[in-house]
């Protein structure tokens, strides 16, 4: 069958659609061609594919031939049966009939004939010439027409249908695809079976020695041939798919060792994308196919059908793993191939998919998912096409070129080296073509880093190894001590040699060895150069594409090629997942760009790689493509980016570089930033200087407080660097907007690791802080550090620790009492004399040292200047007070004692030792009051306005580390006099003399004692007797301890006395105490500061004290008396019996034109009746004259009428104009008047409420006397004066006038009063 | 032979990077690992494609090159492993078993109180530990 192949070939060439026979019985074609095939493609057809689903082509193609025609005549059967696929697909009877004799005779035994062979599909399409004008003719055609259908039509199967040449039915082109589909479809079915068939027969011999894969082949692709012409592509590629892996299977089973192939010229240019690049029957072997041609033939067919089916990525993604298994294929025959036939088909490989498949990719219709993946295995191609480039290159020589990154190593290293069978030799002719190797680039900043391995083991031992003429072992001995000769370094792996070392080992032998050493080479091992231009020849000798030559002919030509290759690889990893392949990439790209001196692009490209690499802290790699941003930048002038780049360089991990390597980094920085900059640069030095608050608590500061902070800075240069300024700034953790800047006053020098830097910190807000930027300059570079470091120095790959820390490192507290100031003294202090005050300065948890307190007394209040102050440490009450039990006033403990501190300008400075502890201040002041103080009669003292003997002194500290703290209080002083005086009368002679009693309440908590006691009496009154006004002296002197009283009795009498000048003007008695005063300052009063502290306790001056006492003549008797007269008659009153009430009005003395201003003989006077009870009648106001002389005396008399029974008020006589003081009632008047009913109802019975009865005149007197008494019995226990109710309001004239003499301890309320209340 | 095992953090960072190949090319390895995180991003951002193994951590086999195979493990806190070798037949069963011994190893060394998480494992321990796994693999492939 094989033989076959050949033909089959040239069949496939010629049929590439369905083909519909035309069996034409009555010479129609030509007439209905046209409109025929008008119709196709078909538009639409269902088929039915090899699982017997439906499915929907569009557009299908086809085309009509007459069986008459050549193409379907004269074939074998045998041929029919394995190409049926180009046998008609359906038969189309084309007839026509007039008459149905002659259909009958005829037209159907023909078609019976024809349509007898079961093989075709057949449908019969009647054609009717007749013309729709003519009657006759249609009618017959119809029933001709109607005649056909009922032979050949079933019940089953339409396969007539009727076609009018004039004007078609409407749907007869779709009845008559659906025919053809019909038939199409059933012999599609009727051909699948069969082949089916023969396939399964075929594949189950296919372990059997008699298996022939051609057969196969040739059954499989002809249904695969089928299914692609009746466009179900699908089902084609899958059987491709069959067919390939079927091979795969078979190929390299049996014992026959077959040709790989691929030996061919042009072989190395990969077909594995042109389907007739070879003819089958080429590449046929025994019974079946050459493994190199196959495969890609079969690869081929299938990219085909995908793209057909609009999927390159597919053809890409199983190009890729095709070109990577065929890869593995070729190295297995490595050695049979041609010298590098395995990368150079792979070069071609990939750039064939890539082509095809970008030309075929319509961006936007994939999901992007889709997408993403597609650009992927383009970039993945271009790739592997890249590294298999850069091998060749490597292998004529260019290995010094290609940059020696992490990528290539990655690439290269791993990638074996060829394996020919034998090494190509140098032909004789090449002697002369030897490069002159440039010297391998130089890092900046002199960095020395070995390069990476771009080969996976020595070449030049992998080369001689290979030689034919040479052993294995004698080859490597030689070769050992060829290169421990020629370098001194002994190394015989050449990725473990130095740079310079490797560079020698490669020109040495390029530059120096002459043509002739290469003659009669076979011998010896080959030196590296000859292995290049052996490798350049056999090169030339594999590749057959021109293209291909050129791109490695030059190192321009290579380097342009390896251009494009790393950026069609770049660009599509960028545009799919792989950033990361595509960032790295662009470093390559850069290195080129850097080659070629374009500095900016290779600086953008540098610039994502580096940004790649520290973004996920690769610092390895970092190290690695950072020196050449760096050196970019440099060239580019573009000093901030190079300013950064150092310090990125310098904040990478140690290890990395060496400390030379550091210090050339380091010098770069700080000659840079002291050269002149045009623009001075901010840089980020966050990764390598980085700052901590010290470890532990928060510094804590009172608000206002100035401080230091000290700070750990971790400086991450090789050397001491020199830092002009540095500042820090603090950031509030309450409000980001806060916060201080604090800057170091010195310039620093930062040592490597940690240095501490302290800051001067000036008062901030409350609150706390946290650490915010660290800025500084070096020269003219402003640099910052947002980083911290917790603890230790920074880790500088930790990328991570970019995050802020919270701890606070400042605590400013809320204001609050740092210290108190307040008064020692509880009580009152003496006016007028010098007193020490005590001023307890307490610190609350804060110093004192320091402090100034200002002092500034007020109004009426002086400091003694004449006294020093006095200071001592402080102890509370409780201590104190057993302390003075024992030692007096002096104490002297463990505590400071009394320290003299004297007063600058209101200023004192406190001493030190008073800086932590409470202490107190003893201030000498004199309060100053010009009011002589005023006794107040009779009574208990009354209460003192506190205001007026009040001081205030208004103290201001200044303290705290600066003195910025400022503490002002002003103190209330109370100032009193000694005593307050009270005095009354004690009792009253008749002869004038007035024994007056002097109370002296003291009014400190201090023993006064009275030594002397007189009394300088106002004009009015002299001293009784012979007395000089002091009290008897031998009651004297008289100790009066606090809060007690003390009495004085002086005997005064009315009377012009002696009538001296100086007495006369004296309008108020001045009272006069000598006394002392024994008392504690801590205390209250205290006897006076004296200027010279001499012996103060024993011989006390003693003080003065002067009360001025108004002495008041005693109260004046009534001048007016009124009384009421019985009442006439016998005292009965009746209701509505008129009765004539009298008054006597007596004058008692004369009046004093000064105290009663009226006229002086008429007397106002008004009678009060309550109208219920009394009816007045004549007049109840009036005027009466009354002469003004003593005795002189007249009757008022009212008539009046009771209304009312019982016991009534009776009316009442007022005298409105004078004061009831002044008025007597003599005899006095009774309370109530019995009035009895009318005489006609003398039944009525009053009754009188005794006990209810006020007191009457007659009771007055006791009443007061039982006041009196009970004033005094309560006059040590507080109490509430008594309040009396009592009616009529005449009532209260007696105990009022009583006390005004003495005090009766009542109020006096009358009864309406009590009702309102 | 496996010539590289990596421990990379969860925002990519290296943790842990141990070459075992006799030359200096730890930095092409360095290489190999950060490009194959390409692999782990994508399998991990397209749940689409990881389909039936997106509970699973070890992630396969994460791109076939030629000449050597990286193999990826994906931890529950994104901590990828990530294993380069030569071998280029390796058994599936055998890396799954190299990584869940590598995962162990990790945790151990994690869970040490001085460990600070996200920073570099210097644990010697750590690495004499993974030196020894490493070099059992081929042996338990061998068994």
């Amino acid at each position: 069958m094989a033989n076959y192949l050949a033909q089959f070939q040239t069949i496939k060439s010629t049929c590439a659609h369905l083909v519909i026979a035309v069996e034409d019985v009555s010479d129609l074609w030509p007439t209905v061609k046209n409109s025929f095939e008008e119709q196709l493609p078909f538009k639409r057809a269902s088929l039915n594919n090899k699982t017997r689903n439906p499915v929907f082509v569009e557009n299908l193609p086809a085309e009509f031939i007459l069986t008459t025609d050549a193409r379907l005549r004269s074939r074998f059967p045998q041929e029919q049966y394995l190409f049926w696929f180009r046998e008609p697909y359906a038969t189309l009877v084309l007839v026509t009939c007039e008459d149905l004799d002659e259909f009958k005779t005829i037209l159907k035994p023909r078609l019976k004939l024809i349509v007898q062979n079961d093989e075709r599909e057949w449908f019969i399409v009647f054609v009717s010439r007749a013309h729709p004008s003519n009657d006759n003719a249609t009618k017959m055609a119809k029933k001709v027409y109607a005649k056909l259908e009922v032979e050949f039509s079933s019940k089953k199967r339409e396969r007539c249908c009727k076609f009018d040449v004039h004007g078609p039915e409407a749907n007869f082109w779709e009845d008559l695809e659906a025919r053809i589909m019909e038939c199409v479809r059933n012999t599609l079915d009727r051909r699948l079976q069969f082949y089916e068939e023969e396939i399964r027969k075929l594949s189950e011999q296919r372990f059997m020695p008699i298996w022939n894969f051609c057969n196969f082949f040739i059954l499989k692709e002809s249904l695969a041939f089928m299914f692609e012409m009746a466009h179900l592509h699908e089902d084609a590629l899958r059987e491709y798919d069959e067919l390939e892996l079927c091979y795969l299977e078979t190929v390299n089973i049996g014992s026959k060792r077959r040709e790989f192939g691929g030996l061919d010229h042009g072989d190395d240019q990969a077909a594995l994308l042109l389907p007739g690049n070879k003819p089958l029957t080429q590449i046929v072997q025994d019974d079946s196919f050459r493994e190199f041609e196959f495969r890609q033939y079969l690869f081929a067919y299938q990219s085909k059908l995908l793209f057909k089916l609009n999927r390159p990525f597919e053809v890409a993604s199983r190009g890729y793993s095709f070109i990577i298994s065929f890869s593995k294929a070729l190295g297995l025959h490595e050695s049979i191939l041609p010298f590098c036939m395995r990368e150079v088909w792979v070069i071609t490989a990939c750039l064939a998919v890539v082509n095809a498949t970008n030309s075929q990719y319509n961006e936007g219709n994939a999901p992007p998912e889709i997408e993403r993946e597609f650009y992927r295995l383009q970039g993945d191609l271009y790739s592997l096409c890249r590294a298999k480039f850069l091998r060749l290159a490597y292998l004529i020589g260019y290995g010094t070129e290609i940059e020696r990154s992490a990528v290539n190593s990655a690439l290269l290293s791993m990638l074996p080296w060829p394996k020919p069978a034998v090494w190509p030799l140098v032909p004789d002719n090449a002697a002369s073509e030897m490069i002159l190797q440039e010297s391998p680039r130089v890092k900046p900043f002199g960095i020395e880093r070995k390069p990476l391995a771009l080969e996976p083991t020595a070449l030049i031992r992998e080369a001689n190894r290979r030689r034919a003429s040479l052993s294995a072992g004698s080859s490597s001995e030689m070769l050992d001590s060829k290169q421990s000769f020629g370098d001194g370094s002994a190394t015989d792996v050449s990725s473990k040699t130095s740079p310079s070392s490797k560079a020698q080992a490669i020109s040495m032998p390029r530059t120096y060895s002459s043509a002739g050493n290469f003659e009669g080479s076979i011998d010896r091992p080959m030196k590296l150069a000859e292995i290049f231009v052996a490798a350049e020849h056999a090169l030339k000798q594999t590749i057959s594409n021109p293209d291909m030559q050129k791109a490695l002919s030059s190192i321009q030509d290579i380097e342009q090629k390896y251009m494009d290759l790393t950026k069609g690889a770049a660009d599509n990893y960028h545009r799919s997942w792989w950033k990361r392949h595509g960032v790295v990439l662009d470093g390559e790209i850069a290195a080129v760009c850097f080659k070629r001196g374009n500095f900016d692009l290779a600086a953008k490209s540098y610039e994502k790689v580096c940004a790649l690499y520290a973004g996920e802290g690769w610092q390895d790699l970092l190290a690695e493509v950072l020196p050449n941003l760096a050196e970019c930048q440099r060239i580019l002038n573009d000093q901030a980016g190079y300013l950064s780049s150092c310090v990125r360089l310098l904040s990478l991990d140690k290890g990395l570089f060496s400390i030379k390597e550091r210090q050339a980094f380091q010098s770069e920085v700080v000659s840079l930033a002291h050269s002149e900059m045009k623009h001075p640069v901010p840089l980020d030095v966050s990764s390598l200087i980085s700052f901590s608050g010290n470890p532990g608590a928060p510094l804590e500061l009172c608000d206002g407080d100035p401080g230091t902070l000290s700070v750990a800075v971790w400086s991450g240069f090789p050397d001491d660097i020199t830092l002009d300024s540095l500042s820090l700034t603090l950031t509030a953790t309450f409000n980001a907007d806060e916060g201080g800047k604090l800057r170091s006053s010195s310039s620093n020098v930062l040592k490597p690791g940690r240095n501490t830097i302290t800051f001067p910190l000036p008062p901030q807000k409350p609150g706390s802080y946290v650490l915010g930027v660290l800025t500084g300059h070096i020269g003219q570079l402003t640099f910052r550090s947002h980083s911290f470091s917790k603890a230790g120095p920074t880790d500088s790959d930790d990328f991570m620790s970019y995050e802020k820390t919270t701890r606070p490192i400042l605590k400013v507290s809320k204001p609050r009492p740092l210290v108190d100031l307040s008064a020692a003294i509880s009580s009152a202090l003496l006016i007028n004399e010098t007193q020490w005050i005590g001023i307890i300065a307490q610190p609350i948890d804060y110093s004192l040292k320091g402090a100034v307190l200002h002092i500034d007394t007020g109004p009426g209040l002086k400091i003694e200047e004449s006294h020093s102050i006095e200071m001592e440490t402080y102890r509370s009450v409780d201590h104190s007070s057993t302390d003075t039990a024992n030692s007096g006033g002096a104490r002297k403990d463990d505590n400071k004692g009394l320290e003299q501190l004297s007063l600058l300008d209101g200023k004192i400075e406190f001493p030190d030792w008073a800086s932590d502890m409470t202490s107190i201040l003893w201030i000498p002041i004199r309060a100053i009051d010009d009011k002589l103080s005023r006794g107040s009669s009779s009574g208990p003292p009354r209460k003192q306005s506190i205001v007026d003997r009040m001081r205030t002194i208004a103290l201001k500290l200044e303290f705290g580390i600066s003195n910025n703290q400022i503490y002002d209080k002003t103190i209330a002083l109370h100032f009193t006099d000694p005593f307050h005086v009270s005095t009354r009368v004690a009792d009253q002679y008749n002869d004038g003399t007035l024994l007056l009693q002097v109370t002296l309440h003291s009014q400190v908590k201090a023993t006064l004692t009275v030594n002397d006691a007189w009394l300088d009496l106002q004009d009015g009154f002299i001293h009784a007797g012979q007395s000089d006004g002091r009290p008897v002296s031998a009651f004297l002197p008289l100790e009066i301890s606090p809060n007690s009283r003390a009495g004085l009795l002086f005997s005064v009498c009315l009377g012009k006395g002696t009538a001296e000048d100086e007495i006369k003007l004296q309008l108020e008695s001045i009272l006069n105490i000598r006394y002392g005063i024994a008392g504690v300052r801590t205390i209250g009063a205290h006897p006076p500061a004296v200027a010279k502290s001499n012996d103060t306790e024993s011989t006390s001056h003693d003080l003065i004290f002067r009360s001025a006492l108004i002495l008041q003549r005693p109260v004046l008797d009534p001048c007016l008396a009124v009384g009421f007269l019985p009442l006439p008659s016998n005292g009965l009153l009746r209701v509505g019996q008129l009765v004539t009430l009298k008054w006597r009005v007596e004058r008692l003395k004369d009046i004093e034109e000064t105290k009663v201003p009226q006229n002086n003989d008429e007397v106002l006077y008004e009678v009060n009746a309550n109208s219920d009870n009394w009816m007045i009648a004549g007049r109840k106001r009036g005027h009466v004259s009354l002469s003004t002389k003593q005795g002189s005396r007249i009757f008022i008399s009212v008539l009046c009428m009771p209304l009312f029974a019982g016991y009534v008020h009776p009316p009442h006589l007022g005298l409105p104009d004078i004061d009831e003081a002044n008025i007597s009632c003599n005899p006095a008047g009774p309370h109530l008047v019995c009035i009895l009913p009318p005489d006609l109802s003398s039944s009525f019975c009053p009754v009188v409420a005794e006990s209810n009865s006020n007191k009457s005149q007659s009771h007055c007197h006791l009443f007061q006397s039982f006041l009196a008494r009970r004033r005094d019995l309560l006059k040590e226990t507080p109490h509430a004066p008594l309040i009396v109710i009592g009616r009529p309001s005449q009532l209260r004239s007696s105990p009022n006038a009583y006390q005004r003499l003495e005090d009766l301890d009542m109020h006096f309320l009358e009864k309406k009063a009590t009702a309102v209340a | 032979m496996i010539v590289c095992v990596a421990v990379v953090g969860h925002q990519n960072n290296p943790l842990y990077i141990q070459s075992f190949t006799d030359a200096d090319d730890a930095l092409k390895l360095h290489h190999i690992v950060h490009c194959s995180l390409d692999v782990v991003d994508e399998r991990v951002n397209n749940p689409k494609k990881s389909g039936p193994t997106l509970n699973e951590t070890f992630l396969g086999l994460l791109y076939p090159t030629e000449n050597y195979k990286v193999y990826g493990y994906l931890t529950n806190t994104k901590v990828k492993f990530i294993l380069v070798t030569t071998d280029l037949d390796v058994r599936d069963a055998d890396v799954r078993n190299f990584f869940r011994r590598f995962h162990a190893a990790y945790v151990d060394a994690v869970s040490n109180p001085f460990h600070v998480p996200g920073k570099k494992i210097t644990s010697r321990t750590f690495a004499d530990r993974v030196s020894t796994i490493v070099q059992s693999f081929g042996l338990s492939s061998a068994a």
